[in-house]
């Protein structure tokens, strides 16, 4: 099972910061407070979503097309997803 | 199902839909001058009227024009999105395929013959007509279905123009409303000029 990276606080909704950071290889574990980055805080069909565009060389053409999906929609989802990112921006 | 009957812009848009949308007004211009059905606007349906073929190509195709011309420019103005004018013009021309069908209803001279039937009996106009009671019930339906085909065809033009244009909320709603009315005026002064020239 792939665990889902929790981003929102189960009790008040608000954002979360990463404790401790730990490598399996060497059984070290670093703790201190990190903020997610921008990417991390966007949902997974976000963040699926950004990847699909890169994979397409940023073409919004063939990503309609492989989606199954007209030009506008994926256009549309783009524009939505710019907007949420520059959101998450000002919060910062 | 139904979301693709009401919004199929979420899987085709641009030339695709354009082309597509092109072949529906002409048969729909073809089919309405043999069924005799005339569309004065963008929603307005006329029964029984005579009309040359090229003067009902010109009407219909002039009706998708100026609608997606209004909103076109409606769409550049108030969207932020960059807006693609393939796609404002071959989702609107998509979005008329509920008037195909509605020309294919015109066929029936049942309609015809109740709204002969309504003129004589409440304003004593023509001649008096017999009509039975199965005749009114069929024109009754078909004209229940023509009023569900003109929520369609608006329903079809709303959702196309959301798309095209990505735009939300009371910008959406007001602009596409204003645009309506705009185009319907646009079209009751511009149709009898063009419709002249041609004649």
């Amino acid at each position: 099972m792939i665990k889902k990276l929790p981003i929102v606080c189960p009790s008040c909704s608000s954002g979360l910061d990463v404790i401790s950071l730990h490598c399996d290889a060497c059984d070290t574990t670093v703790t201190g407070k990190f903020s997610l980055p921008v990417l991390l805080r966007l949902e997974k069909k976000e963040q699926d979503f950004i990847l699909d565009f890169v994979r397409c060389s940023g073409s919004l053409k063939i990503m309609a097309s492989q989606l199954k999906l007209s030009y506008p929609t994926v256009r549309n989802m783009l524009d939505e997803l710019i907007i949420k990112i520059e959101n998450l921006d000002q919060d910062v | 199902m139904f979301k693709k009957l009401t919004n199929p812009f979420t899987y085709i848009a641009g030339k695709k839909s354009l082309l597509i949308g092109l072949l529906v007004i002409f048969a729909t211009s073809i089919v309405a001058f043999y069924s005799n059905t005339y569309f004065p606007d963008i929603i307005s349906v006329k029964m029984g009227v005579d009309l040359s073929l090229i003067s009902g190509v010109t009407q219909n195709f002039l009706n998708w024009i100026v609608v997606s011309l209004l909103f076109y420019l409606a769409a550049i103005s108030l969207s932020k999105s960059k807006i693609r004018i393939v796609d404002i013009f071959g989702t609107q021309a998509l979005a008329r395929i509920p008037y195909f069908f509605v020309s294919l209803i015109s066929f029936s001279e049942v309609i015809d013959l109740y709204g002969k039937y309504l003129l004589w009996v409440y304003m004593k106009h023509g001649e008096p007509i017999e009509i039975t009671m199965v005749q009114k019930s069929i024109a009754v339906f078909f004209l229940f279905v023509s009023l569900l085909l003109t929520i369609w065809l608006v329903t079809l033009m709303f959702n196309a123009y959301k798309v095209a244009a990505n735009l939300k909320g009371a910008r959406l709603i007001a602009s596409f409303i204003v645009i309506m009315i705009i185009s319907m005026v646009v079209l009751t002064y511009l149709s009898p000029i063009i419709l002249s020239m041609i004649k």
